[in-house]
């Protein structure tokens, strides 16, 4: 990040914490944005499988989010939970506006690169993605927040508003699924 | 075991295949950010949306605390309103309710009552109008209201016992408020009106001879009055107005001294009226067909019986007679009570002590309590509705949003 961002006007505003109970109801934006940004669009991407509607629905969660900063309430749940849970409305919205799940948009030279260099990470990764295509979006989505944003299964849970052990469960599930499309691209 | 390790190998492989964000896209975004999101679209910068946005952006603790301090701005601001509009000196009440009940009813009550205080002779046009009501009744053709009754005349019930039959005519009150008065063009309303005033001790009795050369100028007529002197001094007086005239007569009152309050009522009496006045033509049919049978009766007992009948129909009608004259002079004269107490005004001089200071805080705090009333009234159900349907969009969307993902 710009060494100024924080001496800039728009994360001064954001860094403001007020004493008291105000510092439970604010987030610290720019420690969220810091921590959370890469993580978002993984996500958004893992899911949409478009490069620039991930980034777009990444830019969308970061504005609505700082907008919405002061209603945070730590005592319904960790600011991740809170900052994914608007990145999930925001890429369902994206899905809404298209009418159609997205295709992964994958840009022809990157293939091509990495079919080029035949190394074993980009036939892992053309694998990879292979199988999530094969996979419903629902499930997409339970692979993007736990392994491409980092979620625990509690943190899961409250995006997607289920419980822990459901989450648990729909993963283990989706997991499975994934291992056999998988296979079945092999 | 082995499917575990598995799922660690294949979570291993997703997090080598994380996808990654530009480097181009990163630092426009952290532009952006650093820039506090500034608003791209003319749209978007024009100062209502701005406003929007900020007031989207409050937490809901501020918000509330922002509509609380609103709404009470809102119902001081309304409380000072109303109150200062009512503060006048002569503070007027007028409601349309019910007539206020008086002791009008006391007819035969000699004029010159006495109160425990110096008697105060009434001017002789008072007097003259103070005849027993009960006498009066057949003789009350309003003096105004006569003349304007036959150009008017909405029912004239006929009369076959050698009389020339009783008009009812829609009353020409003068109520201040024009509205009122077309309203009761075609109704029978009968009037009545309480007026209070405040004299200094020593006025009561110019005051109350004020009142009788009004009730004179009226030609109304004095029911009852008393009259008392001294330093608790007051006056009371029961009057008859007609209605045509009560507006005048109203003003004369409150010109006499300061009116603590005034008070009008009216009753709408048409429908008694006119169904009196139907029981009286059916009366008066049955007495006609009866004679017509009489005369034409040749058995000695047949014209007995139907003799004894008529008498009935007579009586019958006499008193339904009787009823649709009082409810005429209910409508042609208006019933006033006039108070005069003595004390001290607050025009003279009069000092504001603690107990004016409670009447006062008690009056804003009920004006302060009518307001809220009314404005919870108002907006209670709009807040419904719009929680309602807020809530309704939010499920909604929530739906729509779910099945994007089923898509």
């Amino acid at each position: 990040m710009d060494p100024q961002l924080a001496r800039s006007k728009g994360m001064s505003e954001a860094l403001v914490t007020d004493a008291g109970a105000e510092e439970r109801t604010t987030v610290d934006f720019e420690r969220l944005y810091r921590s959370s940004h890469d993580d978002v669009y993984a996500y958004a991407a893992g899911l949409l499988r478009d490069q620039a509607a991930a980034e777009d629905v990444t830019a969308a969660a970061f504005e609505r989010a700082y907008r919405k900063r002061s209603r945070f309430n730590a005592d319904r749940g960790s600011a991740r939970a809170w900052l994914f849970g608007i990145a999930r409305n925001a890429a369902l919205d994206e899905l809404r506006r298209r009418g159609r799940q997205a295709e992964l948009n994958t840009d022809p030279a990157d293939s091509a690169s990495l079919l080029d260099r035949g190394d074993q990470r980009s036939e892992l990764r053309l694998l990879l993605d292979a199988a999530l295509g094969k996979l419903e979006a629902r499930e997409r989505e339970l692979i993007a927040l736990k392994f491409f944003a980092g979620l625990s299964n509690g943190e899961i849970a409250g995006v997607l508003g289920i419980s822990e052990s459901n989450a648990g469960t729909k993963l283990h599930r989706t997991m499975d699924k994934l291992r056999e499309a998988c296979d079945g691209a092999l | 075991m082995e499917r575990s390790s598995e799922h660690n190998d294949l979570a291993t492989a997703l997090a080598e295949v994380r996808p990654a964000p530009r480097d181009a896209f990163t630092q426009e975004l952290d532009k952006r950010v650093a820039a506090g999101f500034p608003r791209r679209s003319r749209l978007d910068g024009s100062p209502l949306a701005g406003f929007a946005a900020r007031i989207r952006g409050l937490p809901p603790r501020r918000l509330l605390f922002a509509g609380s301090a609103t709404a009470l701005a809102a119902i001081a601001v309304a409380t000072v309103v109303i109150a200062s509009s009512g503060s006048t000196p002569q503070r007027v009440q007028i409601a349309l309710d019910r007539p206020i009940p008086t002791e009008a009813n006391r007819v035969d009550r000699p004029a010159h009552a006495q109160a425990g205080g110096a008697r105060v002779d009434r001017p002789a046009h008072a007097q003259a109008g103070g005849v027993q009501y009960a006498e009066a009744i057949p003789q009350v053709a309003a003096p105004e209201s006569s003349a304007s009754s036959h150009a008017a005349g909405v029912l004239v019930v006929p009369s076959t016992e050698g009389e020339s039959g009783v008009e009812y005519s829609p009353s020409h009150g003068s109520l201040n408020a024009g509205g009122l008065a077309d309203l009761s063009r075609n109704r029978k309303i009968e009037r009545s009106a309480e007026i209070d005033l405040l004299a200094n001790p020593a006025d009561i009795a110019d005051d109350s001879a004020k009142v009788f050369a009004a009730v004179h100028d009226a030609n109304g007529i004095v029911l009852h009055s008393t009259t008392s002197s001294g330093r608790n001094g007051a006056a009371r007086f029961e009057l008859l107005i007609p209605s045509a005239r009560l507006g005048d007569a109203l003003a004369a009152f409150s010109s006499i001294d300061e009116v603590r309050s005034r008070h009008e009522a009216t009753d709408d009496i048409t429908k008694p009226t006119v169904t009196t006045g139907e029981e009286l033509q059916d009366t008066q049919a049955r007495v006609d067909s009866l004679l017509a049978q009489l005369s034409g009766a040749e058995v000695e007992s047949e014209r007995e019986a139907i003799a004894a009948e008529l008498r009935s129909e007579r009586g019958q009608a006499a008193r339904l007679r009787n009823q649709l004259a009082r409810l005429h002079q209910r409508t042609t004269y208006s019933r006033v009570l006039v108070r005069i107490q003595s004390g001290s005004s607050i025009e003279s001089g009069g000092t504001w002590g603690i107990s004016d200071a409670f009447h006062d805080a008690g009056h804003i705090l009920g004006i302060a309590a009518g307001v809220t009333l009314v404005g919870l009234a108002v907006i209670a159900p709009l807040a419904l509705l719009c929680l309602l349907a807020w809530l309704a969009q939010r499920l909604w969307l929530r739906s729509r949003r779910e099945r994007a993902l089923d898509a």
